[in-house]
């Protein structure tokens, strides 16, 4: 996932993820990170005089799919030599599971 | 061109930068030595370099500080005098130990390696219920022999290089076969002839053969951080590869699934944190 931001009325609002929470000038948190945008919360942030929303941003589950296995491969060759080795596995089974985690 | 010998090696060294005085005054506030807080404070503030790069990671996310500190009283202040003080020595020993010209050594590659070692020591430090500090130290220093090599003998280390490179094997392997040891053997000798503390020899000793290392040491722990490092590809080499990882070591520092899964996450932050002191 990355982040993108967006004008308060781009028409693509509704239903995304804030990325980050929304702040009114006073730095008071209006909306938390991780709420979904429904058009009644941005109706609310309107009249507040927001402008601007840092939403998530959903990434083709083709690329994901791609970057996992770049990442995989990297590990893979990282431990060309020692993958097989009694010593590696809890090492290569744990990175494996924490690459493929950051790739969702 | 003959190798040298691992005594015409350590005889050399005198001929290398030295570590400089506030390094050399952290490591010994750290063996327990009395340091007046105050006075170490006062000198490492007047080391504009290391001063700058201990706040610029001090102001990093890693340590969600509400507001910017600006001097190393202050980042005393609110992160402790232990957190500085490892910090300090990092900055301190990545700013004056130069690598010297060896064509295919990257001094940059190197020093993240160095620092992912020593964060990832860190990060073992909790759920191995261990100070931090000494793990901090051991992986900022662990690799240190093999600077002395590459600065006091670039041509033979070029030679290392390439000859790891033709093999595909690892550095430590090349070392052995070019040299006739290795930088393991190089730190410890460098780390006795300095005076670190026994602990610290021990893991720059053994932290490639953590079987010969003083059971229970740093040692064995050492040499989980360093893979740690390497798998987290911190270095970002390409031809980079996994150390060989020493069986019983590993499983006699028991840690589970989700404590090893921790380590890799806390050691990433870290590291990101951290790397903005080479910057």
């Amino acid at each position: 996932m990355s982040d993108k931001q967006l004008q308060i009325r781009d028409a693509t609002l509704p239903g995304s993820v804030l990325a980050e929470p929304v702040t009114d000038a006073g730095g008071v948190v209006l909306l938390p990170a991780g709420l979904t945008l429904t058009e009644a919360h941005l109706d609310s942030l309107r009249r507040r005089g927001i402008e601007n929303l840092c939403v998530l941003l959903a990434v083709d589950p083709e690329e994901l799919a791609r970057r996992r296995e770049k990442a995989r491969l990297r590990i893979m060759h990282l431990f060309r030599h020692t993958a097989d080795d009694p010593g590696s596995q809890a090492l290569l089974h744990a990175i494996l599971a924490f690459r493929e985690e950051q790739t969702k | 061109m003959t190798p040298p010998s691992l005594a015409e090696m350590i005889g050399r060294i005198q001929g290398l930068p030295v570590m400089p005085a506030v390094a050399l005054e952290v490591l010994d506030s750290m063996a327990g030595a009395d340091t007046d807080v105050k006075s170490l404070a006062r000198r490492i503030t007047q080391d504009q370099a290391i001063a700058a790069r201990v706040l610029r990671v001090a102001n990093s996310p890693f340590y969600g500080l509400q507001m910017r500190v600006s001097t190393i009283h202050d980042a005393i202040v609110v992160l402790g005098f232990s957190a500085v003080r490892s910090l300090v020595l990092a900055a301190a020993i990545v700013t004056s130990l130069p690598a010297g010209r060896c064509p295919g050594f990257s001094q940059d590659r190197f020093w993240r390696h160095v620092l992912g070692t020593a964060v990832a020591a860190q990060a073992l430090a909790q759920p191995l219920k261990r100070p931090a500090e000494p793990l901090f130290i051991a992986g900022l220093l662990h690799d240190i022999g093999r600077l002395v090599m590459v600065a006091l003998y670039p041509e033979h280390y070029t030679a290392v290089i390439d000859l790891a490179r033709e093999q595909d094997s690892c550095l430590r392997d090349a070392e052995a076969a070019i040299f006739g040891f290795d930088h393991a053997a190089v730190g410890a000798a460098l780390a006795r002839g300095w005076n670190f503390p026994a602990d610290i020899v021990d893991a720059l000793a053994w932290h490639h053969a953590p079987e010969h290392g003083t059971p229970g040491g740093l040692a064995a722990i050492i040499h989980y951080a360093d893979a740690i490092s390497q798998a987290l590809d911190l270095e970002e080499t390409e031809n980079s590869q996994m150390p060989r990882l020493h069986q019983e070591a590993i499983d006699g520092l028991g840690l589970d699934w989700q404590k090893l899964t921790k380590v890799l996450a806390d050691t990433q932050a870290r590291f990101d944190s951290y790397r903005l002191m080479l910057g």
